[in-house]
């Protein structure tokens, strides 16, 4: 069976990641460049007996050296490691969309366009002559339009036809263009004489003369001594890439010249968009999107959630036979509160981020997201974040791992990760459950008080999170303002969307299962006891330092329960619960991985063991560490870093640790 | 004038871009070069601009509008 590479090159919105989900569903492999904080998207599909490897390189504007992205995207290209280069443009905006073919002209390496968004062209009335634009520019072309499956023969045919042509754009026009510009002549004259394979010499003389420093760099390195200096001495446009990026926008004119009618242009908005480019309703109105698609998001999520419950049957049913067999105590709690009680929880959880994933994919794929960033690119701008951070932000306050998972449609490594890093300062719906109930028992009528100051805590926390994070995942000189376009709606291609969805929840199923199963399973043997307190080697140490965790405020029971709620935050209260009740600690775990199993009489334990300054310091420490343990697995799945995963972990840890100590000397003062 | 300066629904034509190469770069990528004519759809106090060039809905932040020289155009 041969094989064949397909880089899939385009701008935002071009629809790539749509045909890169439909082409590969299932077979697709998500991790980093190596040494490279860019995500790269690899997968496969057969047809005629021969395996194509699918590229999908990192969405970029052009070919120019700006980003890591376009870096990466360019030196993958020139390699010769893609036997073609699908290049596809948006055909009701060719004008503008045919750029990267532009800038992609005079690379060596085999190339076809595709056309896209055949549908939405038509229904503006445009139409395109596929026949001239491919005898103008020597490559096949075609229409197509991703959103529908019978288009796909067509794309393979090309695909094939392509491959055995290995044509290259045809630049004479071009290049006409540019030997207008000063100095181009001579720069290329010079360049000729270099090898460089990838590249020709055109097209290295436009980027030198963009002032591109990768491009700069390698022809210092690769022209002889007397070329190079020759190069540098002719004198220079400053902004020589304006007058290169006319020449490319005119030759796309003149091709585009006779080949495409249309009927009207519209600039109107739309009535959604109306609303939301509204200086007022315009931020609700996104508020509400986000809301609706996070309750949207449990409609496939409840099935999922609803499976969940078996393994709750399943751990009593086992549980029961295990110890009727005689089997001793540390197998069976390791059977079912741990193995059996994690799958639970991931099941849950996995229903969520399958919902949260396809909806806001969907939100994504039909361009409601590039809204939300129009919108709220001022606010998140100030924390070095682009607008449709705003989404996994609001989404973790019902669940992190939701936020987590929506992150993904942030297109920029650094700016996911601390989208994801903020997201965890917000208290999610399982500190939602705990945090009113101990307010209202300490604090009486004080509990919406203390809310607030929780709620003030947790933007200062994220204003000094993006602050302390933020120089080194999203660098200043990296730091672009907002230059994107608000693509028209369109149809999203619902059987691509779901296989894509089904292929990374699958991914984060398995991923979530080892980190879970391995953190849960330490805390499983920290905490074991045979029946009595002393025994677990939690007690101990925290019996030990207890004199310590007393500064934060924390005498042991509550730094255990604050220990446990890394786990899960609703285990919480039935840490202390059981502590405070007399019971084992041990025992107390297990209800607490169980679901907080509480004691009737809970208020009246914690209101005489537990002074008020104490309870603040606890609400504040279970509040601001970290989620959970599935939403730290979520975190790995989604920013493939061990590095950085602990780094975030470590640092809410110690920063829930201050602000509990913080919290509890106000509260010394105030009580 | 400066981009940021124009008010809504008029009609500009781009005169000069100022600003660093990666700048530039992008700004190009969506397609504003100098002689390129557009129509301003949104201008308002403390969000991106909106602008309608090549057939498309651009969204500029208010501090890269200060890099973009524009001259109108009155129908």
């Amino acid at each position: 069976m041969s094989t064949a590479t397909i880089a899939l090159l385009g701008q935002p919105n071009s629809g790539k990641s749509t045909l890169f989900n439909a082409l590969t569903g299932l077979k697709q492999h998500v991790g980093n460049w190596p040494g490279k904080t860019v995500e790269k998207k690899e997968g496969s599909f057969a047809r005629n007996g021969v395996t194509y490897d699918v590229a999908d390189l990192p969405g970029s504007y052009s070919m120019s050296a700006n980003s890591d992205e376009e870096v990466i995207t360019r030196d993958f290209i020139t390699s010769g490691k893609a036997d073609v280069v699908c290049i596809l443009a948006d055909s009701s905006q060719l004008e503008r969309s045919l750029f990267m073919l532009a800038d992609y002209a005079g690379i060596d390496a085999p190339c076809f366009l595709v056309l896209n968004m055949e549908d939405v062209a038509k229904d503006q009335g445009k139409t395109v002559d596929v026949a001239l634009l491919e005898k103008k520019l020597g490559i096949p072309v075609m229409m197509f339009s991703a959103t529908d499956t019978k288009a796909y023969d067509q794309f393979y045919f090309t695909l094939e036809r392509a491959l055995k042509e290995k044509s290259h754009i045809n630049v004479s026009e071009l290049e006409k263009e540019y030997e207008k510009i000063i100095g181009y002549n001579e720069i290329k004259e010079q360049i000729k004489g270099g090898n460089i394979s990838g590249y020709t010499p055109m097209w290295l003389t436009v980027k030198y003369l963009e002032n591109d420093k990768v491009v700069s760099a390698k022809l210092k390195e690769s022209l002889p001594a007397d070329a190079a200096s020759k190069i540098e001495s002719i004198g220079l446009d400053a902004n020589g890439a304006i007058a290169t990026g006319e020449c490319k926008f005119k030759w796309i004119d003149e091709l585009l010249e006779g080949a495409v009618n249309k009927t009207k242009t519209g600039v109107k908005l739309g009535k959604l968009d109306r609303i939301y480019t509204h200086r007022f309703w315009g931020k609700p109105a996104v508020v509400l999107t986000v809301i609706l698609g996070l309750l949207g998001s449990f409609i496939p999520a409840l099935p999922i959630m609803a499976v969940a419950s078996i393994f709750d049957v399943l751990k009593n049913v086992i549980g029961d036979a295990l110890v009727s067999v005689g089997c001793p105590a540390f197998v069976t709690g390791l059977v079912c509160d741990v193995v059996i009680q994690s799958f639970s929880y991931i099941v849950k959880m996995l229903g969520f981020v399958f919902g949260v994933t396809l909806v806001f994919g969907m939100l994504e794929e039909v361009g409601v997201m590039a809204r939300i960033s129009y919108v709220f690119d001022n606010t998140m701008g100030k924390l070095g974040l682009q607008g449709k951070s705003v989404m996994p932000f609001l989404v973790s306050f019902g669940c992190t791992m939701g936020g987590a998972a929506g992150a993904r449609v942030i297109d920029n490594w650094g700016q996911k990760v601390l989208t994801i890093a903020l997201a965890w300062a917000v208290p999610c719906g399982a500190a939602w459950a705990i945090i009113p109930m101990l307010s209202t028992v300490f604090f009486g009528a004080g509990a919406p008080l203390i809310i607030v100051v929780l709620l003030l805590v947790m933007i200062l926390h994220m204003w000094i999170t993006a602050k302390i994070f933020g120089r080194t995942l999203v660098k200043t000189e990296d730091r672009c303002g907002m230059i994107m376009e608000l693509p028209p709606y369109h149809k999203p291609k619902w059987g691509a969307l779901f296989r894509y969805v089904f292929g990374r929840t699958k991914d984060t199923f398995f991923r979530v299962v080892k980190v879970v199963l391995i953190v849960c399973l330490i805390f499983y043997i920290l905490s074991y006891g045979s029946g009595v307190n002393d025994t677990s080697i939690l007690y101990k140490v925290g019996t030990a330092i207890e004199p310590v965790t007393k500064i934060f405020g924390l005498p042991w029971q509550l730094f255990i329960a604050f220990v446990a709620s890394s786990v899960g935050k609703e285990g919480a209260v039935g840490v202390i619960s059981a502590l405070y009740a007399g019971g084992s600690y041990g025992e107390g775990f297990m209800a607490a991985m169980s679901g907080a199993a509480r004691a009737a009489n809970l208020n009246e334990l914690l209101l005489a063991n537990v002074s008020r300054p104490e309870a603040l310091a606890f609400i504040f420490a279970i509040t601001f560490n970290l989620p959970c343990v599935v939403a730290l697995a979520a975190t790995y799945q989604e920013i493939h870093s061990v590095k950085w995963t602990a780094k975030i972990a470590i640092y809410y840890t110690v920063g829930a640790l201050i602000l509990a100590c913080l919290a509890y000397h106000v509260g010394l003062m105030i009580w | 004038m400066k981009l940021n300066e124009l008010k809504e629904n008029t009609e500009a034509v781009v005169k000069d871009i100022n600003g660093d190469s990666r700048f530039i770069g992008r700004i190009t990528s969506i397609g504003l070069t100098p002689g390129c004519r557009f129509s301003v759809v949104k201008n308002d106090k403390n969000r991106p601009m909106l602008l309608y060039s090549r057939d498309t809905m651009i969204s500029l932040g208010r501090s890269e509008c200060k890099g973009v020289e524009v001259e109108e155009v009155r129908a």
